[in-house]
């Protein structure tokens, strides 16, 4: 390893550390996994820094964090962690209406719980969103997925986050 | 503007992904649709509140660590099961210097006879984890660690494969501790390594007793002659989880 290229590495890839540990997080749901999945994120990152391209650091992390997710995900066959069903059992049943002020009032926990309970697919195209705030190209970059699919998978997340947020008693 | 047409923009106009254009349309249609404009509330509320809501996490110092340590590995050029060794090699290496601290107030706390055999095991458990030092062979197939250790120690260490229980094979050493030569195989755990002594013994089968120091978990017993002892940072449950295992594999 050169020093030219570690040096790079630690300037493209160590700022985004917390980008990359957040986003395996939440798309693995456990703390060991995603640690897991970052490190060996990193050092595929640091064999492969000849692929980067200047600018979009992030997205190209996240790209590769992405992918040993999925690698850990396959290997972890029996999960440990909660099914989306068990989860959404959790959740308030749906109902006919949500509106802005419920959404508003809601917890925190709850927020969490309803975005890991959603389907792989659409919690990490909310996650790129909402908390890495990607633009749609850099989510279709990470995820490979075209715009597309990525506009309609974002709203169709809101669809169901919307649902699960709507509170079990109705405000008036 | 139809309203099926503007419900699948809304979200592209939430995010300020549309065209100044697109978004005129929108504009227009929602000044006039209440349905449309309560749903763009609704959107606009809940991407703010996941905003606001959804932890952002910090990677842990020791990921950080782990990541600068593997940097300096020379093996990171290697097969991918050797850097991931290598890798783990390293990062438990920065523990050292703090372990072995520990260990000198271990030894000063404590200087009878019953706890000599427990130190040499966890000093040696403690020096394997030394970059460099966690194996001789270093393979995760049974059929080379094995026979690596014919002829240099006095037993033939039992190497059960236990990859499919979460314990896979890291490899084998030497080791020699107490006065005794010791076939050492080495496991892994996720982060996490095991490693099993064993040396012959005249004394009668004991079954497992586990003692616990500066967060190492030291497991030993006796089983047909032999004397082994696994060590680990790794959780108790867990270890003897991995103990109960290798026994039933023998």
């Amino acid at each position: 390893m050169s020093h030219n290229e570690v040096a790079r590495f630690e300037a493209i890839v160590l700022p985004h550390l917390d980008d990359a540990y957040t986003f395996a997080r939440y798309l693995l749901r456990d703390e060991h996994d995603a640690q897991d999945a970052v490190q060996d994120a990193a050092l595929r990152a640091l064999r492969h820094m000849d692929g980067y391209r200047e600018g979009d650091a992030r997205a190209w992390l996240l790209a590769i964090v992405r992918n040993c997710c999925l690698t850990l995900r396959r290997k972890r066959r029996d999960d440990r962690s909660p099914q989306p069903a068990e989860l959404l059992e959790r959740l308030p049943a749906r109902g006919p209406s949500t509106d802005a002020r419920a959404i508003r009032g809601s917890d925190r926990a709850l927020l969490e719980r309803a975005v890991q309970a959603l389907p792989d697919e659409f919690r990490e195209v909310i996650v790129l969103r909402e908390v890495h705030e990607l633009s749609y190209k850099e989510i279709s970059r990470v995820t490979g997925a075209p715009v597309g699919t990525v506009m309609s998978r974002l709203a169709r997340a809101r669809d169901r986050l919307a649902a699960s947020l709507r509170p079990t008693q109705e405000a008036s | 503007m139809r309203c099926t047409d503007c419900f699948e923009l809304l979200n592209a106009y939430a995010d300020g992904e549309l065209t100044a254009e697109q978004r005129g349309e929108v504009d227009a249609h929602v000044a006039g649709c209440a349905e449309c404009a309560r749903q763009l509330a609704t959107l606009t509320t809940l991407s703010q509140s996941l905003r606001e809501g959804l932890v952002r996490y910090t990677a842990p110092d020791l990921l950080e660590a782990r990541i600068r340590a593997s940097l300096e590995s020379p093996a990171l050029q290697g097969t991918p099961s050797r850097w991931r060794v290598a890798a783990r090699l390293t990062a438990a290496g920065l523990l050292v210097a703090i372990a072995s601290s520990a260990l000198t107030t271990v030894a000063l706390r404590r200087g009878d006879d019953n706890s000599a055999l427990e130190q040499s095991v966890l000093t040696s458990h403690i020096r394997s984890l030394m970059p460099g030092h966690l194996t001789d062979v270093a393979s995760n197939n049974q059929h080379n660690v094995k026979p690596w250790f014919n002829g240099r120690v006095d037993l033939s260490p039992t190497v059960p494969l236990l990859d499919s229980v979460g314990f896979p094979l890291v490899g084998g050493r030497l080791d020699y501790l107490a006065g005794h030569a010791a076939a050492v195989v080495v496991y892994g755990r996720r982060q996490h390594l095991i490693n099993v002594y064993s040396w012959p013994t005249s004394r009668d089968d004991a079954a497992p007793a586990t003692i616990t120091d500066h967060g190492y978990h030291l497991v030993h017993w006796r089983d047909g002659g032999v004397e082994l002892w696994a060590v680990s940072d790794l959780g108790l449950p867990e270890l003897d989880a991995f103990v109960a295992t290798f026994r039933r594999a023998r």
